[in-house]
């Protein structure tokens, strides 16, 4: 009895002891090989991580108003492996449903407006274990679909873009794709819109529900930072519809009207004729998704006498009332120069030359000062240079260097030909002859908002780039463009407006020139300069001499001044006599 | 390692046969001392402080619960009323659009603005006249008006449902009225107008006129 009990005791003692062997060896590989590893292992397995997106920063207008906001939608996912058939209480009935998968899937269709056999199929594919049903639906729709309370199926919350004002500087706020932004300012300041997103991290049991009292660390998302624009989104309206109403007149490809402050640079309105609406990109053609004023480039035409003139002025070659006789065509070097239209011979004032915008006159005055120098000055204005205002597009001018010029063009770029530029190099160039000579910037963002509210202003510097006697005078010319010249029509009862006519002939795409660009800009009130508006007209229809944008000017002026509270002076012209002697009227 | 035999184990004493210890030196052998009154009432003391520790759970752990059913039933209140919020404030915004006030201004009968007259206080003279507005000036319509936000959803907030709390008078309900009543286009019709008090008051607008004494 004895022996057999002590023989029994033995195997179950090996028995114990070979078990104590593997547990202490399983215990040594877990705790003395890799403790840390197999805990973190361990960790893992149960730590879930879920990214949390910062809130993407509105796009302001300078009194604040949104124009870009993020809203909360949601994108419907779903997990093939889990959704199927299932049952649901059915308050009414008062029992346990069944709902096939084909009735949900008529469901989510019917609320998503969707074709049904597509979500059937995304709802059983066998092969994924997470397909999209529907992106970026409301919270109204999401709380229909959670309702079904269909397994399976999941709503993730995204951020989703809105514009509240439509088509209002569309092109310049820019519009989202799928995968991000895609144009204008949403594409250009992303880094500074999106924020850094954040993380939820939290450790889930084997059922998949999470532990309470486990880890649980959030790294809030950092949302992003707003942008205050210096556009006035009234204004910009206006200046949309007044431009596309001037473009619908002449038919023409395009048109453009630049609203700007000229005391700070500051764009108040980048109008195109047609803007893309941000909401639906898709609809609007290419061309009028970009800003056209950063976009195209053209020949500036008498808009750039402007710099020939202010060049003459500063470099104290001609004084604004010299006398000069002018005739419709003028040969130097070989080269003859023409008017736009033929006219007697007249004994006009600097002034005059440029207020009836005479190219002849304008060679007479601009061949005064050395070619290198002229050159100097279109450089020193901005053409040939991209122009830059933080929107991620460069507008682009072409001016070559006076060792690549033809025999022509030593003559043509004294009034405007032979070099091209977009409408804010000209916007910049008038804006430095109003404001005193001193050149600012153009800017289109005033700050950015951190989402504590701190604000970081966008600094621009200034620099003076003509005198201030020749900025005086060229007011005054610009004066008398309005009060005898070319711009007649671009007159506001109660202020004195000066500005500058433009037509040049547009480059068509197989060379040679098939169409022209209509433009007028002009300085408001001449007392005190602040504003200044731009219009161009790209390709209208019909002859040349057809055309007047002076309108557009005087409307989108006016409203300007009487929204900025602009008091009109009433005060007397002090243009200059445009024709020497008594006689001040001449035809044509 | 041996194991000895159990009879080897034995102690030595009893092969020495030396004399039992008598019965009454025996000590009484139990498993519990005995339970005197006292300890009576400790246990039940310590059987009752169990029972009040396992109801107090059990308390807290119903009140957790409910509680947790209440952050639930809250949070989804907070999301929804997040989300009532932010649709009331994309109409708003929608309605603030330049596009919206210029329909909104149109459907009131409104047209563009002529030039406003200007005087000098200094000087007391007109520096320019005010013209008539032109009524066939209306704004024109070339910007496409954004869609409304949430017309799938949420039914925007209709104004006169919220007549009832608002002050009387041409702030409140009066002002509703007016909007209500004439919908717009008649600058000059004089229809409504003579209905509602002559039109020599109104001018052919809707707002009577300030009168001189």
């Amino acid at each position: 009895m004895n022996r057999i009990l002590s023989f029994r005791m033995r195997i179950g003692l090996a028995i114990v002891l070979a078990m104590l062997m593997v547990l202490s060896g399983r215990l040594f590989h877990l705790q003395g090989l890799d403790p840390a590893g197999y805990a973190q292992e361990a960790v893992s397995a149960r730590l879930h991580t879920v990214e949390v997106p910062g809130t993407r920063g509105d796009i302001l207008d300078a009194q604040n108003r949104v124009m870009a906001t993020a809203v909360e939608h949601y994108d419907i996912v779903a997990d093939p492996r889990i959704t199927g058939d299932y049952t649901i209480y059915d308050e009414q009935m008062d029992l346990q449903r069944p709902v096939t998968v084909e009735e949900t899937a008529a469901e989510l269709a019917e609320l998503l407006s969707e074709d049904r056999q597509e979500i059937l199929e995304k709802l059983t594919d066998d092969d994924t274990h997470y397909s999209v049903i529907a992106r970026s639906v409301t919270p109204e729709t999401r709380r229909k679909i959670m309702e079904l309370q269909a397994p399976g199926i999941y709503a993730e919350p995204v951020s989703q873009r809105t514009y509240p004002s439509g088509a209002v500087a569309g092109s310049i706020i820019g519009f989202m794709g799928a995968d991000g932004p895609l144009e204008g300012l949403e594409r250009a300041a992303d880094d500074r819109l999106s924020g850094e997103p954040g993380q939820r991290i939290y450790e889930v049991g084997a059922d998949g529900v999470r532990i309470p009292t486990a880890t649980y660390e959030e790294i809030p998302a950092q949302d992003g930072q707003d942008i205050r624009l210096t556009l006035n989104q009234d204004l910009q309206w206006f200046a949309q519809e007044a431009i596309a109403e001037k473009t619908a007149e002449y038919n023409a490809q395009w048109g453009n009207a630049t609203v700007a402050d000229l005391r700070t640079g500051e764009i108040l309105a980048m109008a195109d004729s047609e803007t893309v609406d941000p909401a639906q990109p898709g609809q609007s053609d290419e061309l009028f998704r970009r800003p056209l004023a950063l976009t195209q480039a053209f020949e500036p035409g008498s808009g750039g006498k402007s710099i020939t003139f202010a060049m003459a002025l500063e470099e104290g070659v001609v004084e604004p009332e010299d006398a000069f006789d002018v005739p419709d065509r003028y040969t130097v070097d070989g080269e003859t120069i023409q008017d736009a239209r033929p006219h007697e011979e007249f004994p006009m004032t600097a002034a005059g030359i440029y207020a009836r915008s005479y190219n002849t006159g304008t060679v007479m005055i601009g061949n005064q000062v050395d070619e290198q120098t002229r050159y100097e000055y279109l450089r020193r204005v901005g053409f040939g240079e991209p122009l830059d205002i933080g929107m991620g597009i460069e507008a682009p001018s072409r001016l070559r260097s006076p060792e690549e010029w033809d025999n022509r063009q030593p003559f043509t770029t004294q009034f405007g030909q032979g070099y091209t530029g977009s409408v804010l190099h000209m916007v910049q160039l008038y804006q430095m002859i109003a404001n005193d000579g001193v050149k600012k910037p153009l800017s289109i963002i005033d700050a950015y908002i951190d989402p504590d509210g701190t604000e970081h202003p966008v600094q621009t510097e200034q620099e003076r780039i003509f005198s201030s006697e020749t900025s005086e005078e060229m007011l005054r010319l610009m004066e008398g463009v309005v009060d005898y010249g070319s711009g007649r029509g671009a007159a506001i009862e109660g202020y004195r407006v000066g500005g500058k006519t433009g037509t040049a002939q547009a480059a068509g795409e197989s060379g040679g020139f098939d169409g022209f660009t209509v433009n007028f800009i002009g300085v408001a009130p001449l007392d005190d300069p602040q504003y200044l508006v731009s219009v161009t007209v790209h390709r209208p229809e019909g002859r040349f001499g057809d055309w007047d944008v002076t309108d557009t000017f005087s409307e989108i002026m006016g409203y300007t001044l009487a929204s900025y509270d602009v008091p009109p002076s009433g005060a007397e012209s002090e243009s200059y006599d445009g024709f020497v002697g008594d006689r001040q009227e001449y035809p044509w | 390692m041996s194991v000895l035999p159990v009879t080897e184990l034995r102690p030595a004493r009893t092969q020495e046969g030396s004399a039992r210890p008598s019965q009454d030196d025996r000590p009484a052998l139990k498993a519990l001392p005995r339970v005197r009154g006292r300890q009576k009432g400790l246990i039940a003391a310590v059987l009752a402080l169990l029972l009040a520790a396992l109801a107090a759970v059990l308390v807290v752990n119903i009140h957790v619960a409910n509680t947790q059913y209440r952050v639930v039933q809250m949070q989804n209140e907070h999301q929804s009323l997040v989300h009532e919020n932010e649709m009331l404030t994309q109409q708003v915004q929608h309605r603030e659009s330049p596009q919206s006030l210029s329909n909104a201004a149109a459907t009131l009968g409104m047209v563009m603005p002529a030039a406003a007259g200007t005087f000098d206080l200094e000087t007391s003279e007109l520096v320019n006249g005010a013209e008539e507005a032109s009524s066939h000036n209306r704004p024109t319509n070339f910007v496409s008006t954004p869609a409304a936000p949430g017309a799938e959803a949420i039914a925007p907030v209709d104004i006169s449902d919220q007549v009832d709390g608002a002050p009387t008078g041409l702030l409140g309900a009066g002002a509703l009225h007016t909007l209500n009543a004439f919908d717009g286009g008649q600058n000059g019709a004089g229809v409504e107008t003579a209905e509602s008090g002559g039109a020599a008051d109104t001018g052919g607008g809707t707002i009577p006129a300030p009168r001189l004494n």
